[in-house]
């Protein structure tokens, strides 16, 4: 286990240096520059802001002040930001799209799992179709049109939750639950697919066969291995997630760090763009080691490779 | 007959006798009674989309009308009008167009490519199948809207620069499907065969074993064209999706929804349209995958 | 069985959907019935916040809140409230009044401008402010290392430019002086008649230079600034708000009635404006409406719309062809029906306006406007070479990414089809891109905007000269640069006014702008606020607020408070 563990954290570094690489070259490429704006900004000062950013150096020598730079965490002011730096800015938002991730996931599993238990005893029955039709709403109804409807519903029509904005336990409700949908959609699909593809086992026949209630044999069997997509997905859903969807941060006002990313690239914000990216890739390393770490435990036949 | 059925069960385990797994697939997806339904729903609206230029009396998408405006639906205007005055029942129509064209080619690119590198890195094995996939993996590492955005912006924003766009987020978990199956196939008998019989590995990839990872590839491709379809409403909300004056269910959904408190038929009618399709899919999708997965085999065993 | 199984799915699938579209469905967008009467007339709750806390919505993150750096209406709003320059606008007109300065003296050939401070004038920290911080802070804006974004409105004063640019390093020979502690003398090269309005303006405010000089670039931390105006910096975080308390150093003190002011970065207008209906925000400024809803919100009591100084417009770029034909501008801007878009499109949301400088100019009186004549248009076609629209090239309308540019976009593209059988195509780009493509003249035609700095013509028709960093399209005309040089050394401001005129008659017919609309503000101001007015530039000194619990009692009528 602990070979294993250091193995993959060793890992981490040619990865992260050569998504490091392809960002920076694909950021320089994109046309427009950071410190274009609607009014003109006079020569002068133009040029001041790209030596003081380094800008007016050969690509090269860019590539290498940051690469060190990096190593040390350091990932330099914003461009459109410049009194802030890339990593209080993350550090800033991180714990918002975090919570809002983690109370979405956590509802996603709380009502996915069950109604794709659910469906997976009774498949290919009415209960079946609809329960599975109600979870997959979630992957057929947009966020964007979600969010709006449940704010004009729940929010303006009943003055229950506010509208939009990160202040106060009722303003987590209607963004956790907009992001919630697609998750819980995926979430039931998959444990659906994994119950099918145990409850046909044989060993669960046999437990049947040995007089087992049917409450002890899903629950104690079958779930345990079950649910070994679902866990398999949470590592790459939960990076997904708290890198926050930009429609819920947008549509409800909240300062996570999905915007960052979107806005980054729009702003050619070179700085905050790397720094996100890496931040983003470096979590999900870290959340599919845990992940496969949890697979082995819940199913002993696999091995660490 | 005793004798045919004492050989049948037989004959019947063997699981690469094509025609008996595709009739055992055919009869399970014809029990599935929502898979049926949403594979001819999916039907009617493609055949909607490609025959829409030519059906009678249908207007103009772009025939604006300012002094009109948006007006709730009516007689004259089934599903209203938009505030440029455009017939929303006509835009939704010929929104489909676009996103069924957007949702399939997108898909297709990331077929070809998807499937070609799975397969490929299967079959060679060892270091280079360890390289391809690890690439692969640093590629899951980037967040996709980020590679997306940066894609359109270099670009030009034409329609099949969208497609490309779409399609290259999509592929890699093809790959990683179809390397699944060809490393599970490549050492079955009827590979050996033909590596003895002369055959040579471009033909042995892409003529044998490909076509038996066809199942879960059918599967996966049905669940990817509403994932497109969905992603390229993402991307209508941020701006980058289809360019005016072509309007996907996406452009007409992301826009009418900002509208929503003063005019929501005009994201009622597209929304609906595009929810019915997507749910189809999904359907349709999972009923093939429960047709065509071997440990459903309730009959066997 | 069989038959149970198949009924149920097709109704499943199609109650799915049909559940959002009830959901959808149950949204109101009826003006609202059955509320209180003194609701029906407002948008929204009316329920003024406890204490004298005012909330609002300033639309974007601000970019940096250090006032000589900054560029932009939500970096300038922050600026505003926490210093104060010479002058300060008037809450209404925005006519400038004393604010550090209490009188100033201008000569006779108007070059120089003597400003008298208050005695006793302090930084939030107690430290004095004298005319060396105005000298010191101005200074700074003009040195290339600061990198500041405007620049070029101290253009005025003399020697500013070239020192500037970097051509002059004497300092003692730019324009500014402070021969003691509360003078403060400034020499232009050439009488301006505006200058006074640009002291308000947020690049001309002061700045500690102690502060500065400890922090650096973080001195605009809540920990670390110190303001001389109304309201000094609390809490800041970035994305979520900025909450501001009272200055009880800021010399005008006893007058400012309001204990805190919050302000939140929300960009989705739709948000902003459920934000306001929901009474979490008191102001929801200008511009941060849907366009589309505005008809509706005509109805209510606390939105208010005005003249803005602001122009919507297309430019062509004269670089390629064939828009170097001045027939085939002609044509373009003939057959553009600027009361169709505005008055169908845009509901009378925004006034048409064929005029380049917008209104409003005390002592403007500004040239013919442009026709809307399609036949006209056809005959420009025709001279230019393209008779019916036979052979024009293909080319593209350029915009950034928003519905309302994309609507007027394709209603233009109309237009221009049905009028002059010409094909335009449209190009959305992303702002990143879309401001590379105008500065780099890589487009046929944008669309563009251009907003006013201050109360003069001159804001406006100084884009035009060749090669101004904000031309943007290619355009040189000696003749017009020669009238705008001429205007800016006129002293009678009446001939001054009169060869402005000239210069924009001359660039409305062979210019490269199509202007098509003129900004209003709309906004919508909650009844309890009082002392905001609004104004023709959008600015507001939000020192004179104040939160009236006792507002029912006395209803005032809109736009009066």
């Amino acid at each position: 286990m602990f070979t294993f563990v250091v193995r993959r954290v060793l890992l981490f570094i040619p990865t992260l240096w050569v998504i490091a690489t392809l960002t920076f070259f694909m950021m320089r490429l994109a046309p427009g520059g950071p410190f274009q704006s609607e009014k003109d900004i006079p020569k002068a000062a133009l040029e001041q802001l790209q030596k003081q950013y380094g800008l007016d150096q050969p690509l090269g020598v860019q590539y290498s002040r940051f690469l060190g730079n990096a190593l040390r965490l350091d990932f330099g002011p914003s461009y459109k930001f410049p009194a802030r730096e890339v990593r209080e800015i993350i550090f800033d938002s991180f714990p918002v799209s975090l919570e809002l991730g983690a109370w979405a996931l956590l509802l996603s599993i709380l009502i996915g799992v069950p109604i794709g238990m659910f469906a997976a005893l009774k498949q290919n029955t009415a209960a079946d179709y609809g329960a599975m039709g109600l979870a997959l709403a979630g992957v057929s109804i947009p966020n964007f049109v979600l969010g709006p409807v449940l704010v004009l519903t729940l929010s303006l029509g009943v003055f229950v939750f506010p509208p939009a904005l990160w202040q106060g336990p009722a303003s987590r409700v209607l963004p956790v639950l907009t992001l919630s949908t697609a998750y819980i959609a995926y979430i039931a699909r998959l444990t659906r697919a994994g119950m099918l593809d145990v409850l046909h086992q044989d060993y669960i026949r046999t437990a049947y066969a040995k007089g087992l209630p049917e409450r002890v044999v899903i629950f104690k069997h079958a779930l345990k291995l079950g649910i070994l997509p679902v866990v398999s997905y949470i590592g790459p859903a939960a990076a997904r997630v708290i890198m926050g969807s930009i429609v819920v941060e947008s549509i409800f006002a909240i300062p996570g760090l999905g915007r960052h990313l979107v806005n980054g690239a729009f702003n050619r914000d070179y700085t905050l763009v790397m720094g996100v990216v890496l931040f983003y890739a470096a979590f999900l390393m870290v959340l599919n080691l845990i992940v496969d770490i949890a697979y082995t435990w819940l199913d002993p036949r696999v091995e660490l490779a | 007959m005793s004798a045919a059925a004492a050989l049948d069960p037989v004959v019947r385990e063997a699981p690469e006798r094509p025609s008996g797994l595709w009739s055992d697939a055919w009869r399970r997806l014809r029990r599935n009674r929502a898979a049926v339904v949403a594979a001819v729903i999916l039907l009617v609206l493609s055949a909607l989309a490609v025959f829409s230029p030519w059906i009678p009396g249908l207007q103009d998408p772009t025939a604006q009308d300012l002094a009109l405006g948006a007006t709730a639906p009516s007689a004259a205007h089934w599903f209203g009008t938009d505030e440029l005055g455009r017939d929303t029942f006509v835009r939704t129509i010929y929104g489909g167009r676009i996103s069924l064209l957007v949702g399939l080619i997108g898909t297709l690119v990331s077929l070809l490519i998807g499937v070609s590198y799975g397969a490929v890195s299967g079959y060679m094995g060892g270091k280079i199948d360890e390289a391809m996939m690890r690439f692969v993996d640093i590629l899951y590492s980037l967040p996709y809207i980020f590679l997306v955005i940066l894609l359109l912006v270099f670009f030009s924003r034409s329609l099949v620069m969208l497609f490309i766009a779409l399609g290259l987020v999509q592929w890699l978990t093809m790959a990683r499907i179809v390397r699944g199956q060809v490393l599970s196939l490549k050492n079955q008998p009827f590979v050996e065969a033909a590596r003895a019989l002369g055959a040579r590995n471009r033909s042995i990839i892409f003529r044998h074993i490909v076509p038996n990872t066809l199942g879960p590839v059918i599967v996966y491709t049905t669940l990817t064209v509403p994932a497109v379809i969905l992603q390229e409403a993402f991307l209508s909300f941020l701006g980058l999706g289809v360019q005016p004056p072509n309007a996907s269910w996406g452009t007409l959904v992301s826009d009418g929804a900002k509208l929503l408190a003063l005019f929501p038929w005009l994201v009622i009618f597209p929304g609906i349209a595009l929810s019915v399709t997507l749910l189809c899919f999904n359907f349709l999708g999972d009923g093939l995958r429960d047709a065509l997965d071997p440990h459903d085999r309730q009959d066997v065993s | 069985m069989e038959s149970l199984a198949r009924c149920p799915a097709r109704y499943k699938v199609l109650a799915a959907a049909l559940l959002a579209a009830c959901a959808s469905s149950c949204a109101p967008p009826a003006p609202p019935t059955g509320q209180a009467t003194n609701q029906a007339r407002y948008f929204g709750d009316t329920t003024p916040p406890q204490g004298q806390v005012f909330t609002f919505n300033n639309g974007a993150e601000p970019e940096t809140t250090d006032p000589g750096k900054m560029s932009g209406q939500p970096d300038g709003r922050i600026a505003r409230m926490m210093f104060e320059g010479l002058t300060t606008p008037d809450p209404r007109t925005l006519e400038p009044l004393p604010g550090q300065a209490y009188r100033w003296d201008t000569s006779a050939d108007g070059l120089t401008y003597t400003f008298h401070l208050r005695p006793g004038l302090t930084w939030s920290d107690g430290a004095p402010l004298t005319a060396r911080d105005f000298l010191w802070s101005w200074m700074r804006v003009l040195q290339p290392e600061t990198a500041a974004r405007n620049s070029g409105l101290f253009f005025p004063i003399e020697g500013a430019e070239a020192y500037s640019k970097g051509e002059l390093t004497d300092r003692s020979k730019v324009g500014l002086a402070a021969p003691d502690d509360s003078t403060f003398v400034v020499r232009l090269h050439s009488p301006t008649a505006y200058f006074l309005f640009l002291t308000q303006y947020y690049t001309f405010l002061p700045v500690p230079q102690r502060v500065i000089e400890k922090y650096g670039v973080r001195w605009t931390r809540p920990e670390n600034v110190v303001v001389n105006g109304a309201f000094l910096l609390d809490k800041w975080r970035q994305g979520d708000r900025f909450e501001f308390t009272r200055n009880p150093r800021y010399w005008d003190a006893a007058s400012v009635k309001l204990e805190r002011v919050i302000c939140f970065p929300v960009e989705d207008l739709n948000t902003s404006t459920n934000l306001y209906k929901a009474g979490v925000i008191d102001w929801n400024p200008s511009g941060n409406i849907p366009a589309q809803f505005i008809p509706y919100m005509r109805q209510f009591r606390d939105f208010s719309s005005g003249r803005f100084q602001g122009v919507y417009f297309y430019s062509i770029n004269v670089t390629r062809k064939p828009f170097d034909n001045v027939w085939v501008r002609r044509a373009l801007n003939a057959s553009v029906d600027r009361d169709a878009i505005t008055r169908d499109l845009m509901k009378g949301s925004r006034d048409p306006w064929a005029l380049f400088a917008p209104s409003g100019y005390p002592g403007y009186v500004p040239p013919d406007s442009i026709h809307y004549d399609p036949r006209y248009a056809r005959e420009c076609l025709a001279k230019a070479g393209y008779p019916g629209g036979k052979g024009f090239p293909k080319v593209a309308i350029l915009f950034n990414t928003s519905e309302d540019h994309r609507r007027v976009a394709e209603a233009i593209q109309a237009m221009w089809k049905r009028e002059l059988k010409i094909d335009i195509e449209l190009s959305n780009q992303e702002w990143g891109s879309y401001l590379q493509a105008t500065t780099q003249l890589q487009y046929d035609i944008a669309r563009r905007s251009w907003i006013g700095d201050y109360l003069d013509p001159n804001t406006f028709l100084s884009m035009a000269i060749t090669g101004d960093g904000n031309n943007r399209t290619g355009w040189s005309d000696p003749r017009y640069d020669a009238l705008i040089r001429a205007a800016a050394r006129e002293v009678d401001p009446a001939k001054r006014m009169a060869t402005l005129r000239d210069a924009e008659a001359l660039l409305l017919s062979d210019g490269p702008m199509i202007p098509i609309y003129h900004y209003s503000t709309t906004e919508l101001v909650k009844p309890y606020v009082r002392g905001l007015y609004p104004t023709a530039l959008d600015t507001h000194p939000l020192r004179h607020v104040w939160i009236d619990h006792d507002w029912q009692r006395k209803p005032v009528a809109a736009g009066a408070r």
